[in-house]
C-alpha cells in the first residue's frame, strides 16, 4: 500500500513539474502575443515584429459551425477572409448568449484583435458593453440594434430571399397548404414568414402558411416532428427558419417539397428541394475589412440585401420548371434594382386590418420590430 | 380535417415513444440487478453519437446500433465499476456518468454536427400493414421500431421465465441470499450493466438513425431522465413501460400538432407537460404503494464480506 | 483481485482524503489531455491554457471569482440536503425560481430606492426558490417519492416557466420582441465592491459564516450533521428528522434562488432565458467533493470555477469544444468516487495459504 502511495506521489510530481515547465508558445495561426495578454489593456497592439503587422479577427458563434446553418454561412465568410494575406481569423463556437459572452468577447479584445465580429442578437449588450472599454478596436455585431462610435450594427435583408422562395412555393404546391418550421417568435423570423407568405400569395392567392414554433435554433428531432405536423395538415411544401435540415428530412420522405435556409439544402433532400434562402456574407465581410483597414470605416446600420448579393437563393432543383425560374428571376432583378420593394402596401394582417397602405413602403423600423403576421398566415407570434 | 390527423399523430406517437422504450427498457434491466444508473442520459446520447458515426463510416446501419449499443454498454461498465469495484455511491456516480457522458459525445461529435448519413427507413410491413387502422398505426415505421415492439416481450420472457432472468433478479432483491446459493451476484450485475446499457444506447441511436438521419449535441434533450422516471412508474415490469414510453412520446408529439392547427397556446407551457406529466405519474404512483415493488437491493452496493 | 483481497479498515482514513483527490484530479487532468492528443491537439499546452485562462491572470481570477459565487451558493445548498442523503438535484431549476422572483420584485416596484429593492429582490428570491424545493420535499414525505426524480422534473419545469415569462407577460416591449424583460433600473444591481466583483461576494461570506454558525453552535445543526448518517437512528432519539428533510432542501432552494438572483442581477442586468449556465449541476460535483465542509466547498467552487473560465480559453486558442470541461468534471467526480474506496477500504496481499 505504502509502495503504490509512493508510486502516486512520484507521478504527481513528475507530472507537476512538465506542466510548470510547458511555457513556450510555438507560434500558431491564431497565435496571441503573451505580453499583450499581460497588459491588460491594449487594444491593436503590436509585437516586436517588423514590418506586416498581422490583422486579426475574431469570431463569436451561437452554435456550432459545422451545423450547415447560421453559424456554418458566416464561418464560410471568415474562411475566404483567412485566405487573405496578412489576415489571421479565429473563432469561439457555441458560446451562450449571457455572462459567457461578455467574457470570450473580452477575452478577444485583451488578447489585441483587431476586429470582432460577434454573430448573434443576444451579444449586443455584451459587444456593447467590451466596445466601450476597447475604443481602437472594431465591432460588427449581427442581428442587432445598438451601436456606438466602434460598433456597428449589420443584418441582411434575408426577407427579399424569402419572398422569392414564397413565389417558389406558391407555384410548386398543389395543396395550397405550405408549412414554416420556425424557431422563435423574434421579428427576424416573423418578418421572414411573412416576406414568404407575400411571395407565396402573390402567385397564389388562395394559399395558406401555417406555422409552428419549436422553441430551438438547432434540434434535428423536434425540428422534424413540427415539419411532420404540418404535413399532417396537408402541406406539401416545408420552409424553415431553422438551423437544423430536419424539416428538409421529413419533406423528403413524405415526397413533397421543400425550402431550405441558410446554406443550400439540397444535400439533404435533393428529391425535395426547391430553393434556399442564402446567405453570402463574404461580400459584405470583405468591404468591412477593408474599409477598416484603409481607414474608411464609420459606425452605422447596414441592412444590405440582394442589390450587394449578400442575400441570394440557392440554386434551383431540377423539379422548378423553366417559366418558374424565369418568373422569380426577374422578380430578383426588380428588387435588387429597387424597383419592387417586398413590404409594400396594401398588406393586411391576420385579422383583415391594414398595416400598410396603399402604395406605401415600410420602413426599416417597421420592418425591425414586426410582430404580426400576415393575412394568409395561419398561427401566433406567441 | 381533424379527424384525419389521429392516425398520423398516433403513428407520431409510436416514433417518438420508441427511444424512450428502448432506454427505459434498458436500465429496468438494470435496475431489476439492483443497480441503480443514473447515468442514463449520458448514456444514451453517446449510443446516439456512436450509432451515427459508425453508420457514417461503414454505410450500414446496423453495424452503427451495435456500435451505438457497445459504446453506451462501455460507459456503464465505468459506472459498474465505480460501484463495484470501488464501492462508490451508485447515485452520484450516475450523475457523473452523465455529465461524462454528454460531455464526451459533444466533444467528439461537434465535428459531425451537420452531417448526415444513411440510417433506417420506413418501409410497410407486408399483410400486417394492411390492416385498416391498426396497420397504418404501427406497421408503417422503421426496422428498430418493429424491434421495440419484441423487445418488452423477450424483456419479460428472459426476466420472468428464464433461470438466468430469476439469477439476475436474486442479485437484485437478495445478493447475500443468491450468493449462499451458489451464484455470483458481482458477476451478474456486471452482465446487467452492460446489456441494460445497450439497449440504452440503441435507444439513443434511433434518434440518429432513423428518427432523423442527423446528430447534435444534447440530442437527447432530457429523453434518458424520463427513462430514468418511468422505470418507476413502470413499477419496473414491461409492460407498463409501453404505456409509459408511449405516452410521453404522445404528449412530445401532440403539442406540435396542437400548433399546427392553429391553437394557440404558448408553446413553453405545453412543453412542461412531458415533465409535469411524469411528476403527476409518480405521485399516482406512490399513492398506490408503488414504490414498494422496487427490487429490494436497489442501490445497495455488494460490499467485499471477507 | 489477483493476490490481494480488500479488507474494511477500523477507520476511515483522514489526511488520505485530499491526497486521493490530488491523484484523482492528476488522473482526470491526464484522460482528458489524452483525450486532447487523440484530436490531434498539444496536451500539456492545452492543460497550462486551460490554467492560464482561470487563474493565471489577473482579470482571469476575477472572472473566476465572479462565477465562484454563484456555484458556491448552489454548492452549500446541496451539501446540506447531501448530508441528510436528500439527493437533490434540482438547484438548477431553483435558480431559475429564484431569477423569476427576484424579477418580479424588480418589475413591480421599479422606482424603488436601492435600500428596498435589493432585499426585497434577495427576499423574493429566496421564496421563490425554497418554495420549488418545498414541493419535492412534502412529496417525499407525505408520499415517499423520490426526490431525485421529483427536482431533476422540476428543473425543467423551473426552466420552462423562465421562458414562458420572457416571452410573454414580461416581454420588454422596447426590445422589438426578442424574448427578454426590460433591463434592470440600477437600483436593482448589485454594486462592485472590488474591481469587478460584487457585493455577492459578501453575501457568500455571510451565508458561509452564518451556516457554520448554524451547524455547529445550534442544536438544530447538530442534529442534521448527526441524523443525516443514520436517519432511523434519528427517529428513534426523537429528533425532528421530517423538519430537517424540509428545512434542508428549502434551505437549499432559497440558496439557489439567491445565485439566480445574484446572476440576474449583475451578470446579465435582465432576466433571459440564457441566464441558465448549468451552476446547479456543477454545485452537485462540488458538494460531492468536498461534503459538508465549509472552506472545501469554496475552494472547489473556486476551482470547478476556474475550470469553466479556462475552458474558454482553451476554446478561443486551440478551438477545442466547449464541452471539453463537462468532460473534466465529470471524470474528476467518477475519480474521486473511486479513490474514496481507499479512505475506507484497503488493500491486503493474500498469504500463500489461502483459496
Amino acid at each position: 500500500m505504502r509502495k503504490l502511495m509512493l508510486l502516486l506521489a512520484a507521478a504527481l510530481l513528475v507530472f507537476g513539474g512538465l506542466t510548470g515547465c510547458e511555457k513556450e508558445k510555438p507560434a500558431e495561426k491564431t497565435a496571441t502575443a503573451e505580453s499583450a495578454a499581460k497588459q491588460d489593456s491594449a487594444p491593436a497592439a503590436t509585437e516586436e515584429a517588423p514590418a506586416e503587422k498581422e490583422f486579426k479577427i475574431g469570431f463569436v458563434y451561437v452554435s456550432p459551425v459545422g451545423d450547415a446553418g447560421w453559424s456554418y454561412a458566416h464561418d464560410q465568410a471568415r474562411m475566404e477572409l483567412e485566405k487573405r494575406p496578412g489576415v489571421t481569423t479565429s473563432f469561439v463556437e457555441s458560446v451562450p448568449e449571457g455572462a459567457d459572452a461578455e467574457r470570450v468577447i473580452l477575452n478577444m479584445a485583451r488578447k489585441g484583435y483587431d476586429m470582432i465580429f460577434t454573430t448573434s442578437y443576444g451579444y449586443m449588450d455584451p459587444t456593447l458593453k467590451v466596445a466601450g472599454q476597447y475604443p481602437d478596436i472594431t465591432f460588427m455585431h449581427c442581428a442587432g440594434y445598438k451601436t456606438a462610435p466602434n460598433m456597428s450594427a449589420y443584418f441582411g435583408r434575408v426577407y427579399q430571399a424569402r419572398y422569392l422562395t414564397g413565389m417558389v412555393a406558391g407555384r410548386m404546391t398543389k395543396s395550397n397548404v405550405l408549412g414554416y418550421v420556425a424557431a422563435f417568435p423574434i421579428p427576424e423570423v416573423i418578418r421572414g414568414i411573412n416576406a414568404f407568405a407575400l411571395g407565396v400569395r402573390s402567385v397564389n392567392p388562395d394559399a395558406q402558411v401555417r406555422v409552428v414554433w419549436t422553441k430551438t435554433w438547432y434540434d434535428p428531432a423536434t425540428e422534424k416532428e413540427a415539419a411532420k405536423s404540418l404535413l399532417d395538415v396537408g402541406a406539401d411544401v416545408i420552409a424553415q427558419h431553422q438551423d437544423s435540415p430536419g424539416p428538409q428530412e421529413a419533406a423528403q420522405e413524405r415526397g413533397v417539397y421543400s425550402v431550405g435556409y441558410n446554406s443550400d439544402m439540397s444535400t439533404f433532400a435533393p428529391k425535395a428541394h426547391l430553393t434556399s434562402a442564402v446567405w453570402n456574407w463574404q461580400i459584405f465581410y470583405d468591404h468591412v475589412v477593408d474599409s477598416v483597414r484603409d481607414g474608411s470605416w464609420q459606425s452605422g446600420q447596414y441592412w444590405w440585401g440582394l442589390e450587394h448579393g449578400i442575400v441570394d437563393i440557392a440554386p434551383f432543383g431540377d423539379m422548378v420548371p423553366q417559366d418558374v425560374r424565369d418568373e422569380v428571376l426577374a422578380k430578383k432583378a426588380d428588387i435588387a434594382s429597387g424597383k419592387v420593394a417586398v413590404f409594400t402596401g396594401p398588406v393586411k394582417d391576420q385579422s383583415g386590418k391594414i398595416r400598410i397602405a396603399e402604395g406605401e413602403k415600410a420602413g426599416d423600423a417597421a420592418l425591425l420590430g414586426m410582430d404580426w403576421f400576415v393575412e394568409g398566415v395561419v398561427g401566433t407570434t406567441e | 380535417m381533424y379527424a384525419e390527423l389521429v392516425i398520423p399523430v398516433l403513428a407520431a406517437t409510436i416514433q417518438a415513444g420508441t427511444p424512450i422504450l428502448f432506454a427505459t427498457l434498458g436500465e429496468m434491466f438494470t435496475e431489476r440487478a439492483g443497480v441503480l444508473n443514473l447515468g442514463v442520459e449520458g448514456m444514451m446520447i453517446l449510443g446516439a453519437f456512436f450509432g451515427f458515426l459508425f453508420t457514417h463510416w461503414t454505410g450500414n446501419p446496423w453495424i452503427g446500433v451495435l456500435m451505438a449499443g457497445t459504446a453506451a454498454g462501455m460507459l456503464g461498465l465505468l459506472h459498474g465499476l465505480v460501484c463495484q469495484v470501488f464501492l462508490g455511491s451508485q447515485v452520484v456516480s450516475g450523475l457523473a456518468l452523465t455529465i461524462l457522458g454528454v460531455g464526451l459525445a459533444d466533444y467528439l461529435g461537434t465535428p459531425y454536427v451537420g452531417v448526415i448519413t444513411e440510417g433506417f427507413t420506413p418501409f410497410a410491413v407486408p399483410v400486417l400493414s394492411s390492416i385498416p387502422l391498426a396497420g397504418d398505426i404501427f406497421f408503417r415505421h422503421d426496422a428498430l421500431v418493429y424491434l421495440s415492439y419484441v423487445m418488452p416481450l423477450l424483456f419479460w420472457f428472459f426476466i420472468c421465465r428464464t433461470r438466468a432472468g430469476m439469477a439476475l433478479r436474486s442479485a437484485g432483491e437478495n445478493p447475500a441470499a443468491s450468493a449462499a446459493v451458489g451464484l455470483n451476484p458481482v458477476r451478474l450485475r456486471w452482465m446487467a450493466i452492460f446489456a441494460g446499457g445497450f439497449l440504452v444506447g440503441v435507444g439513443g441511436a434511433y434518434l440518429s438513425l432513423a428518427y432523423t438521419h442527423l446528430w447534435t449535441n444534447n440530442m437527447t434533450a432530457g429523453r434518458g431522465w424520463i427513462a430514468v422516471a418511468l422505470v418507476i412508474f413502470a413499477f419496473w415490469r414491461p409492460g407498463r413501460a409501453v404505456l409509459g414510453a408511449y405516452l410521453f412520446g404522445g404528449v412530445m408529439v401532440f403539442q406540435l400538432r396542437l400548433q399546427a392547427m392553429g391553437a394557440t397556446l404558448p408553446s413553453s407551457l405545453l412543453l412542461m407537460l412531458p415533465y409535469a406529466l411524469t411528476v403527476v405519474v409518480l405521485l399516482v404512483s406512490s399513492l398506490r404503494g408503488g414504490g414498494g415493488n422496487a427490487p429490494a437491493a436497489l442501490g445497495v452496493n455488494i460490499e467485499p464480506d471477507e | 483481485m489477483m493476490g490481494y483481497r480488500v479488507v474494511k479498515r477500523q477507520e476511515p482514513l483522514n489526511w488520505g482524503s485530499f491526497f486521493i483527490f490530488l491523484v484523482a484530479l492528476v488522473l482526470s487532468l491526464s484522460l482528458s489531455g489524452a483525450m486532447l492528443a487523440v484530436q490531434g491537439k498539444p496536451f500539456l499546452k492545452g492543460l497550462y491554457l486551460l490554467w492560464d485562462g482561470g487563474f493565471g491572470q489577473l482579470y482571469a481570477l476575477e472572472d473566476t471569482l465572479l462565477k465562484t459565487i454563484p456555484i458556491f451558493l448552489c454548492a452549500l445548498g446541496v451539501a446540506v440536503c447531501f448530508r441528510m442523503q436528500i439527493w437533490n438535484i434540482g438547484a438548477e431549476g431553483q435558480f431559475a425560481l429564484g431569477a423569476v422572483g427576484a424579477t418580479w420584485a424588480v418589475l413591480t416596484f421599479p422606482a424603488a430606492p436601492a435600500w428596498v429593492l435589493i432585499p426585497l429582490m434577495l427576499v423574493c428570491g429566496a421564496v421563490a426558490g425554497g418554495l420549488w424545493a418545498l414541493v419535492p420535499a412534502l412529496l417525499r414525505l407525505r408520499l415517499g417519492m423520490n426526490e431525485i426524480i421529483t427536482t431533476l422534473m422540476f428543473n425543467y419545469i423551473g426552466i420552462l416557466l423562465l421562458q414562458y415569462m420572457v416571452y410573454g407577460p414580461w416581454k420588454d416591449p422596447a426590445s422589438f420582441g426578442f424574448p427578454m424583460t426590460p433591463m434592470f433600473p440600477v437600483a436593482a444591481v448589485f454594486a462592485p465592491v472590488v474591481g469587478r466583483i460584487h457585493w455577492g461576494i459578501v453575501l457568500c461570506a455571510v451565508v458561509a459564516v452564518a451556516l457554520w454558525f448554524f451547524l455547529y453552535r445550534t442544536r438544530l445543526g447538530f442534529e442534521l450533521l448527526a441524523g443525516g448518517e443514520n436517519p432511523r437512528a434519528a427517529r428513534y432519539a426523537r429528533m425532528p428528522y421530517n423538519f430537517l428533510v424540509v428545512f434542508v432542501l428549502v434551505l437549499c432552494g432559497a440558496l439557489a434562488g439567491w445565485a439566480g438572483v445574484l446572476e440576474t442581477s449583475t451578470t446579465l442586468g435582465r432576466l433571459q432565458s440564457n441566464v441558465m449556465a448549468g451552476y446547479g449541476f456543477t454545485a452537485i460535483v462540488v458538494a460531492w467533493l468536498a461534503r459538508l465542509r465549509i472552506p472545501t466547498i469554496a475552494v472547489f467552487s473556486f476551482l470547478l470555477a476556474g475550470l469553466r473560465v479556462g475552458v474558454e480559453n482553451l476554446q478561443l486558442e486551440l478551438q477545442v469544444p466547449a464541452a471539453f470541461g463537462g468532460i473534466i468534471e465529470g471524470l474528476i467526480l467518477l475519480t474521486v468516487l473511486a479513490g474514496q474506496f481507499f479512505v475506507w477500504f484497503t488493500l491486503q496481499p493474500r498469504s500463500k495459504g489461502e483459496d
